[in-house]
């Protein structure tokens, strides 16, 4: 292992992203003052929905990555621990429990009592465990959106009466919304919204497209560090601005064969939820002049990745486009549609090897995570390894050990490059 | 007879379905006496241990009258692992039935459809017709076996019937031919309506809820520690018999129905409400304590377990929580914290 650390350059505007969280907890503490309507919303939940209603969304799982980063999170999770909730549970909902037990300030990753509660399956039950918990400490209202199981062999005659029952349960909860705070359905104010989260996902996109370069001109440093925007403000135009801004930089450095590494030599997938307690970790791949060029995480949450959704489509008919984006969400793609979308991931981005992240606390990410490596390795030889650790949860880390399996990782790809 | 099984977190699988499509419907089990090597280099070893180990004895191979598997919505972990079956378990039918998380009109016109999806899949597969009528006749067997099921249930309460008797029963009823099973239980009500009460009063009279319990021997191992289990609400249990399915309805609208007013399981929403239940089944049966058992790693439960003690404690009804481990080896490690329990009750 080279005992010299490198630095991948981090863009400039990522830099601006603070603005941009700081903008987001202003409106969160100015609906509070004004007496509008918040609410929690869970990763996944169509917060674009919100925002066309006049809710202020939040998002305690960002909150929560906040509280890893500080090195807080430990702290709130064995809080939540005294409360008789496993060990075995997500650290996300850990964290958010122990924060709003310690009356956490939203700099540390508390966050604010909402108007009503937003869940949905379609990731984990967890999500609708989590705010059902919390909703009842809270006193507030709760609404969940039940996506069904969409697995290898779902018909597309399955497909759509899916897609109905979806859309059926999100005109229920702009109902739930009116009856909780007044406000009505604007259909030209859903436009608005729907067409500011198409760009912003569009443009993150374009991103990820110039990451097909070699050099790679984006870091993980710009990518998990960049993502919040999508998942609490997409809908909103001000991170429109800020990703532009990325793209710009970012597409100067192609035509400029600038990579965000100084010398580029191992591309890398990493799949999963990043250690976020720990992101220097992800500036150790740098000793081997390896870089992260690609992750299904982060590019599943520009959500229009279906490619039957076009912008006209969103413009016409928000409501039913977003339950189509909710069944044909990245993250949760069944075993074979995975398989096929990695081995072409692998083949469009060039990349040499792939990380899968076993995360402890994302039980339905890390399943199938086997085949999947298996396969990978089998259909498409490219090498494979998973790292079985946390993505809030400091305890449940070994770093050294992870460290160890990635050197003779980087080893295997080494002698691949030889031969 | 050909056989269809059934892989189910809780209980929502229309076994009248299967029988209307002439297969003999069979619900898998886990074995707490095998290894789980073959699994587990598919499922990572964090993951629900139960389900772990019905993959494992898929991957060996079930009996060869089992055709197919229908899988039930139920959590996380038996969701996502549809998908590592259809890549490593040899069987020609496998379907996700999709029983819905809620509770309301726009989830049960989307279960039946589910439902319809599932005839029209095994029609197409195995060439029957599941008509309207077949699956009447199915209802209403199915509806005669939930009917002595209930009366047999009470014996329980009355101190004649152990629980560990009535669970092996339960169990025998949702693997077996249901005209035998039917047999059988009319047979043993005859013989229970014999019986005088003949167990011992100084047994502890406990209700039991949980993840799926579906281990005999464990409540043979807990009645050994004094334990009596007089009521449940588990899927091998009370919850299989909940209620009839409506006879004078369009039977797949009475399927679907049924499921979903069935109380609820910690799988579905809201799962609070699951306290409901075994709050009220707690007070009819006059039980001195409540065991909640979760399967390692069982989110559903381990979500639901601090509300349970909080609200138990308000009512002052004694309540144990315990997470286990998936084989009989570890039984004994919770000897002392069952005894202690039974010290206090």
């Amino acid at each position: 292992m080279s005992a010299v650390k490198k630095r991948s350059k981090m863009l400039n505007a990522t830099n601006k992203l603070k603005n941009e969280m700081g903008r987001h907890f202003l409106a969160i503490e100015q609906a509070h003052r004004d007496g509008k309507p918040t609410a929690w919303a869970t990763a996944g939940t169509p917060v674009e929905l919100l925002y066309t209603m006049g809710v202020q969304p939040m998002l305690p799982e960002n909150s929560a990555t906040i509280s890893a980063a500080l090195k807080k999170s430990q702290d709130f999770i064995e809080l939540a621990e005294e409360e008789g909730f496993s060990y075995d549970l997500c650290s996300y909902f850990k964290t958010n429990v122990g924060a709003v037990l310690s009356n956490a300030d939203m700099s540390l990753g508390g966050t604010r009592k909402p108007t009503f509660m937003l869940s949905s399956d379609v990731i984990c039950d967890t999500h609708v465990n989590w705010f059902q918990v919390q909703a009842e400490r809270l006193n507030v209202p709760h609404f969940t959106i039940d996506v069904p199981h969409v697995v290898s062999n779902t018909t597309n005659r399955q497909r759509n009466y899916f897609k109905k029952y979806i859309i059926e349960q999100l005109w229920e909860l702009l109902d739930f919304i009116t009856e909780l705070t007044g406000n009505e359905y604007d259909p030209e104010k859903g436009k608005e919204v729907a067409l500011n989260s198409f760009e912003l996902g569009k443009v993150w996109q374009d991103i990820f497209e110039l990451r097909k370069n070699i050099p790679c001109p984006v870091s993980t440093r710009d990518t998990f560090g960049g993502l919040f925007p999508l998942f609490t403000m997409t809908g909103l135009k001000s991170p429109i601005k800020l990703y532009k801004r990325m793209y710009k930089e970012a597409k100067e450095r192609v035509d400029n064969g600038i990579g965000a590494l100084e010398y580029e030599e191992y591309r890398l997938m990493f799949e999963g939820i990043p250690f976020w307690y720990n992101l220097k970790f992800f500036s150790n791949l740098e000793r081997w002049n390896a870089i992260i060029v690609y992750e299904p995480y982060v590019y599943a949450f520009t959500k229009y990745t279906n490619p039957n959704i076009t912008k006209n489509d969103v413009i016409n008919d928000p409501v039913e486009c977003m339950a189509e984006l909710v069944l044909s969400f990245w993250y949760i793609y069944d075993l074979e549609t995975r398989v096929k979308m990695f081995k072409e991931t692998v083949k469009d981005w060039k990349i040499d090897g792939v990380l899968l992240h076993d995360n402890l606390s994302c039980r339905p990410n890390a399943c199938g995570m086997y085949d999947l490596k298996r396969r990978l390795m089998e259909e498409a030889d490219i090498p494979s390894l998973v790292i079985t650790a946390d993505m809030n949860d400091p305890r449940k880390m070994n770093e050294t050990q992870v460290l160890n399996q990635i050197e003779s990782f980087i080893e295997i790809l080494r002698e691949r490059k030889k031969s | 007879m050909k056989k269809l099984a059934y892989f189910d977190a809780s209980i929502e699988t229309p076994e009248e379905i299967i029988l209307a499509a002439d297969f003999i419907p069979v619900r898998l089990f886990g074995d707490p006496t095998i290894g789980i090597d073959k699994a587990n280099e598919h499922v990572p070893p964090t993951h629900c241990v139960w389900a772990r180990n019905i993959l494992e004895q898929a991957i060996e191979g079930f009996d060869d009258d089992i055709k197919g598997v229908i899988t039930t919505h139920g959590c996380d972990c038996t969701n996502r692992e549809f998908d590592i079956w259809l890549e490593c378990v040899n069987l020609d039918f496998f379907f996700l039935l999709n029983a819905p998380l809620k509770r309301n009109e726009t989830a049960l016109k989307f279960f039946i459809n589910d439902i319809k999806e599932l005839v029209i899949q095994l029609e197409e597969k195995f060439g029957v017709n599941i008509t309207s009528t077949k699956i009447s006749n199915a209802i209403k067997k199915m509806n005669q076996i939930r009917n002595i099921l209930r009366e047999i249930s009470e014996y329980r309460s009355k101190m004649i019937l152990k629980g560990s008797d009535f669970h092996a029963l339960v169990k025998m009823v949702q693997q077996i031919d249901k005209n035998k099973a039917l047999e059988m239980l009319k047979s043993k009500l005859e013989e229970l309506k014999t019986q005088k009460s003949h167990l011992d009063n100084n047994l502890k009279r406990v209700l039991l809820t949980g993840s799926v319990i579906d281990d005999t021997e464990f409540i043979k191992f807990l009645e050994s520690l004094g334990y009596h289990i007089v009521i449940d609400d588990l899927c091998i249990g009370t919850s299989y018999f909940w209620d009839n399915v409506k006879e004078n309805e369009e039977p797949i609208k009475a399927l679907a129905q049924y499921h979903l007013n069935k109380p609820h399981y910690s799988t579905k929403f809201p799962s609070y409400k699951r306290f409901e239940t075994i709050k009220a089944l707690a007070e009819k049966y006059n039980v001195a304590g409540v065991i909640n058992i979760a399967q390692k790693f069982c989110e559903p439960v381990l979500y639901t377990h601090p509300y349970f003690n909080k609200k138990f404690k308000e009512l002052e009804i004694p309540y144990l929580f315990v997470e286990m481990e998936y084989n009989r080896e570890s039984y004994k490690q919770l000897i002392t914290r069952f005894e202690a329990f039974a010290e206090i009750i």
